[in-house]
């Protein structure tokens, strides 16, 4: 297999013309999952023998929150490459995700505290695995406050950087705080390496979920991407001629 | 310039401007005291609550003073010199962050007694409090000045750390106080410090690390 793919992913230049083709695709491909995951699993799989219709809005509730802790995952990579190798894609990459964590987890939070009062009877308790999540969208917006004040761009990149890795500390603690503390909220429902615990006509339309969640976020990075690329390279002339050639 | 005589340069500028450790004590007392008044007067409330208010208002403290710990030293060009004085910067941040730590807490464990009074903690608790001081906030100082060397450049950065690093000082408080609180019910509290200092350990790995690099970056 070659790498070289991959290799030329890291500039700006290549991933541009590479993310056009790849964007619309993904996120075509992405909302017709979504949506047919939304209407399986929203009208027909069967409710849950607890609690429920109530138990519907996982469909929206774990794809949020896995893309949550993805999308943090990967601006704590981002991070490390930066500071490591200080490849000028990486901060493009933090830059457009991070507004779409703090989103993914914004609607994990609201989902959970919507489906807590459904079945727990209240909008929040203090639990390790609600606070830590509250903890990572307040990650995010550190993150996006920081890039936001910071005029210069090279502080910018490494003070976002800096952030984003220290920042991964947290996610070890959302992954296991059902495991190591014995609280309200229940454990993982869906995993990829085990025979999942609920039947297949609920798992599937989640799985379709998912993924559908995130090929959706990826074409919607890779647009970021393509303007976070117009707005730093706007001085090359490959930006010039092609902004010249097919307007923005 | 060597590690030694930037150390005891270090020490003579927190020397000579005392009245900052005193600002930082007098609002730290002032914060403690907002508890009683805003909430509740009554031991019942305050003696459960003593370890989270004690704690709540050192962060908040600290916080204030490490934003603008690289602040001077930015504007008169002392950052400018460590980072092309061929010393370590790491090791320079780890001793300016030491000075600081020390000049902030011992006053700080020294009105710590009167303070556990306004507060109503039981006398089983003290100790404890005291070491979960001594074991936490060597972390909250050194999370803290990767943040305050973030936004040196920036005039108004106190905000801006507050939102960046709080965060990351949600888990301290969250063991720091139920060692305390475990202390008050009788139950072992080892566990609880043990995690306080784990804690440390790894920011004191990890941020002088990343102190440097984020004053490198807001130097250059």
């Amino acid at each position: 297999m070659r790498w070289v793919w991959f290799h030329k992913l890291g500039s700006p230049k290549w991933f541009f013309f590479w993310s056009k083709a790849w964007a619309l695709p993904a996120f075509v491909f992405g909302l017709v999952c979504l949506v047919m995951g939304l209407i399986w699993g929203l009208a027909f799989a069967p409710p849950d023998y607890q609690q429920g219709d109530s138990v519907r809005i996982i469909y929206m509730h774990v794809p949020a929150a896995m893309l949550a802790q993805s999308a943090y995952l990967t601006l704590g990579i981002s991070g490390a490459i930066f500071l490591v190798w200080q490849m000028k894609i990486a901060p493009m990459v933090i830059a457009s995700l991070a507004p779409i964590g703090a989103v993914m987890a914004f609607i994990a939070l609201v989902t959970g505290a919507i489906w807590g009062k459904a079945t727990w009877g209240t909008w929040w308790v203090w639990d390790a695995r609600l606070t830590s999540v509250l903890v990572l969208f307040f990650l995010y917006m550190g993150v996006i406050a920081l890039q936001h004040s910071l005029d210069d761009m090279a502080l910018a990149n490494k003070a976002t950087a800096i952030i984003s890795v220290v920042g991964l500390i947290n996610l070890p603690i959302i992954k296991y705080s059902v495991v190591w503390w014995n609280t309200l909220h229940q454990g993982a429902t869906f995993t990829l390496t085990e025979k999942p615990a609920m039947p297949i006509e609920m798992w599937l339309p989640l799985l379709f979920t998912v993924i559908g969640l995130y090929s959706m976020v990826g074409g919607v990075l890779m647009w970021r991407m393509q303007t976070e690329i117009l707005l730093r390279e706007h001085r090359t002339n490959w930006v010039k001629e092609e902004v010249m050639n097919r307007g923005l | 310039m060597t590690y030694f005589s930037f150390f005891t340069a270090e020490c003579r500028v927190v020397w000579r401007r005392k009245q900052d450790i005193v600002n930082v004590l007098l609002f730290f007392t002032l914060v403690v005291a907002l508890f009683p008044l805003g909430i509740n007067p009554s031991v019942d409330f305050l003696a459960p609550a003593a370890g989270g208010i004690v704690w709540c208002a050192a962060l908040l403290a600290i916080l204030m003073t490490i934003e603008s710990v690289f602040k001077d030293d930015f504007h008169d060009g002392s950052l400018e010199q460590w980072v092309v004085s061929g010393l370590f910067l790491p090791i320079l941040m780890l001793l300016k962050i030491g000075v600081q730590w020390l000049a902030v807490i011992l006053p700080l464990l020294l009105i710590m007694p009167l303070i556990s009074q306004m507060v109503a903690l039981p006398d089983e608790s003290f100790w404890v409090l005291i070491l979960s001081l001594l074991v936490g906030t060597p972390s909250v100082f050194l999370m803290g000045a990767i943040g305050a060397a973030l936004t040196v450049s920036l005039k108004q950065g106190a905000m801006l750390v507050m939102l960046v690093i709080l965060p990351f000082y949600l888990p301290v408080i969250i063991f720091a106080t139920s060692a305390v609180q475990a202390s008050q019910s009788g139950l072992p509290y080892h566990g609880f410090l043990a995690l306080l200092l784990a804690m440390s350990l790894l920011s004191l790995v990890v941020s002088p690390f990343m102190t440097a690099i984020a004053v490198k970056a807001s130097v250059n």
